[in-house]
């Protein structure tokens, strides 16, 4: 753990609130973009480069387009305060929901990185992938090996849900919005 | 208990997040912020997955899932990121840009249908009929 990770926890954290609580939607969305963009450079600190370009192309580039669009289709309400009334009832539900899982599930988690992790400590999983994926499908990026090789159907049903999705936006816009 | 934190310090960010997400889920009145809420309570599920995966020997990170190109790679070479909570959180990002595409036309049809996106007023106009 790092100085880098630390900033970069503390980025996250600061983008994230200020997220909810800024009453301007177009500045909720220009922030949740850096703070997608701070979760994409984390996700590389944790070792996992593919999701971070993922998440920096979708998560950070084509969510806050969509986002964008609809304020362009719809209204952004004219405010004079920055940020959004705390809504205390909503706060005390969720503080209780948070204190539950720090306080509970917290100390029974593995460190972040501990080899004896069940993830990673179980020859039968982990290490048999990464042992196999060469010999088998002869690529060397194992999470490519997965999605493609050996979850294949996988993602074919992921791209059956984004069809669907595509079917289902056009159907519930009625084309008005793209003529 | 510092050391609890620091060490399990991803975790605990994802905890703060879901809680963040799950707050603007119930509190924003707009529903498009409603729906950055969801989005912020996705990743923070993506942060979980991601952070399971990673591994460390003695304090030094292990290397991305790229494998050696050799049929019998040593098991030295080989402590590296689990690929499989990796190829999960690739597919539900995709999975959750549909999601949020589905939710904006909806959003957006609500717009055309009411001309509000507060969900205060919507109860309002919607009482009203």
């Amino acid at each position: 753990m790092s100085l880098v990770a630390y900033t970069l926890v503390a980025f996250i954290l600061v983008t994230a609130v200020a997220t909810a609580l800024f009453r301007d939607v177009l500045s909720a969305i220009v922030v949740f973009g850096a703070y997608s963009l701070g979760m994409a450079i984390l996700y590389t600190l944790l070792l996992a480069p593919d999701v971070a370009m993922t998440e920096a192309a979708i998560g950070a580039g084509v969510t806050t387009i969509l986002l964008l669009l609809t304020i362009a289709r719809t209204s952004r309400p004219s405010t004079e305060r920055l940020f959004e009334p705390i809504n205390v009832p909503a706060l005390v539900i969720v503080g209780a929901f948070v204190l539950v899982l720090v306080t509970q599930l917290l100390p029974e988690m593995y460190a972040v990185g501990d080899p004896a992790a069940p993830v990673w400590s179980n020859p039968e999983v982990t290490q048999a992938y990464l042992e196999q994926t060469y010999r088998d499908t002869g690529v060397q990026n194992a999470v490519t090996a997965v999605l493609a090789a050996y979850r294949g159907f996988d993602t074919f049903g992921e791209a059956v849900v984004v069809f669907a999705a595509g079917i289902a936006t056009l159907l519930v816009l009625k084309r008005e919005v793209f003529a | 208990m510092i050391e609890l934190l620091a060490t399990r310090y991803a975790y605990l960010l994802m905890f703060v997040l879901l809680g963040i997400g799950l707050y603007m889920t119930i509190a924003s009145q707009n529903l498009v912020k409603k729906l950055i809420g969801v989005n912020l309570f996705q990743t923070a599920i993506f942060l979980f997955f991601v952070a399971v995966a990673y591994v460390e020997v003695d304090g030094e990170p292990g290397g991305s899932p790229v494998v050696p190109a050799t049929e019998n790679p040593a098991s030295s070479d080989l402590i590296l990121a689990s690929p499989l909570p990796h190829v999960i959180v690739l597919t539900a990002i995709v999975v959750g840009i549909a999601l949020t595409a589905v939710g904006l036309a909806l959003i957006v049809r609500i717009y055309s249908e009411y001309g509000t996106l507060r969900e205060d007023t919507l109860r309002e106009v919607r009482a009203d009929e």
